[in-house]
């Protein structure tokens, strides 16, 4: 209280004697505790240059049926509830059963509010004309599909994947169980 | 030198672990293959050219310990799903000696109270032998063998 009261009366006679000098004075502690704020404030606040480096960096890796494309090697954790939109031809229900069949370790919801991740994408299927079956002999049909998945809260998809077969054995079953196996290769335990 | 009281408690923290740890992947793995009780009542959905029709008899003919109703409000599980068929045209006769039809069809059985997918199914049949009564029998017997409990 003595130090405060001391230095108040050393101020007011400044001002009184010499008010050029108290006023840059003044000013002089107002810079000293700004530059103060500033330095506390940079050492909280995140530079910018990592945040370039967070930008969607997306990796493609060619397999043996289609292509991989995932977003900043993101993953899904295990019995996360995902909800798969509908497609058109009815493919989701493949997929569904591709899940199942290849054992992904995923809850599967039919209410999109209830999920947090969505699988969403198209398909097509191509039936073996005469001349396939005359000429090769085969009277399979060739499909394709592609698909991605959504983080819901984030609304970034995070993994995408496409898938042509010709001559598929068991036609979409086929395209849902190659979906299906490249999805559980982002799901980790 | 272990004390014996040391080393059964020890043993004791280790074994509550380990039933712990059971019971969480128990969980786990009946969130992912949860299964049907008998007699529970289930809704079939409407599906492209009349599967479910198909599907409701199969169901019949297998025997599948559970109930059709026909309001979705009475059910507490629900097939939904989808199917397709080809018949086989003059080319398919002709070059490979097949008449049959194609079949492919898909079904998911969800929970509607909790809106989970508890089982699904798909199958395809490049020549049906009974069109899509085979396709829906075999979804009918693979919901029997898999998706009911027994």
């Amino acid at each position: 209280m003595h130090i405060r009261k001391g230095y108040l009366a050393a101020l007011i006679l400044c001002v009184v004697a010499c008010p050029s000098l108290a006023y840059s004075w003044i000013v002089q502690q107002n810079n000293s505790a700004q530059d103060q704020n500033k330095t506390k404030n940079e050492s909280h606040a995140p530079s910018v240059e990592p945040s370039k480096e967070t930008t969607a960096d997306l990796k493609s890796a060619s397999t043996d049926e289609g292509q991989l494309a995932t977003v900043n090697n993101a993953s899904i954790p295990a019995y996360a509830k995902v909800y798969v939109a509908p497609m058109l031809g009815g493919f989701e229900n493949y997929v569904i059963a591709g899940l199942r069949n290849k054992k992904v370790p995923l809850t599967v919801v039919v209410d999109r509010t209830k999920a947090e991740y969505e699988i969403s994408g198209v398909s097509e299927s191509e039936k073996a004309g005469w001349a396939k079956m005359l000429f090769i002999g085969s009277e399979n049909s060739n499909e394709q599909a592609s698909i991605k998945i959504a983080d819901l809260k984030t609304g970034a998809v995070i993994f995408g994947y496409s898938v042509h077969k010709t001559n598929s054995a068991r036609g979409r079953q086929s395209a849902g169980e190659a979906c299906a196996k490249h999805i559980k290769q982002i799901v980790r335990d | 030198m272990f004390r014996p009281r040391s080393l059964a408690s020890l043993l004791v923290i280790l074994a509550v672990g380990a039933v712990s740890m059971a019971r969480a992947e128990d969980a786990n793995s009946a969130a992912a293959s949860g299964k049907v009780p008998q007699g529970a009542k289930i809704f079939v959905a409407p599906m492209a050219d009349g599967f479910d029709s198909y599907l409701k008899d199969a169901i019949a003919a297998k025997k599948v310990p559970v109930q059709i109703v026909d309001k979705r409000d009475l059910a507490e599980f629900e097939i939904t799903g989808t199917s397709d068929s080809q018949k086989a045209g003059t080319a398919k006769k002709l070059i490979m000696g097949n008449w049959h039809s194609r079949e492919e069809a898909s079904i998911s059985l969800s929970n509607l109270k909790s809106s989970e997918v508890v089982w699904s199914y798909s199958v395809h049949k490049e020549a049906s032998a009974h069109g899509k009564k085979s396709t829906a029998e075999a979804c009918a017997k693979h919901l029997k063998d898999d998706a009911i409990e027994k």
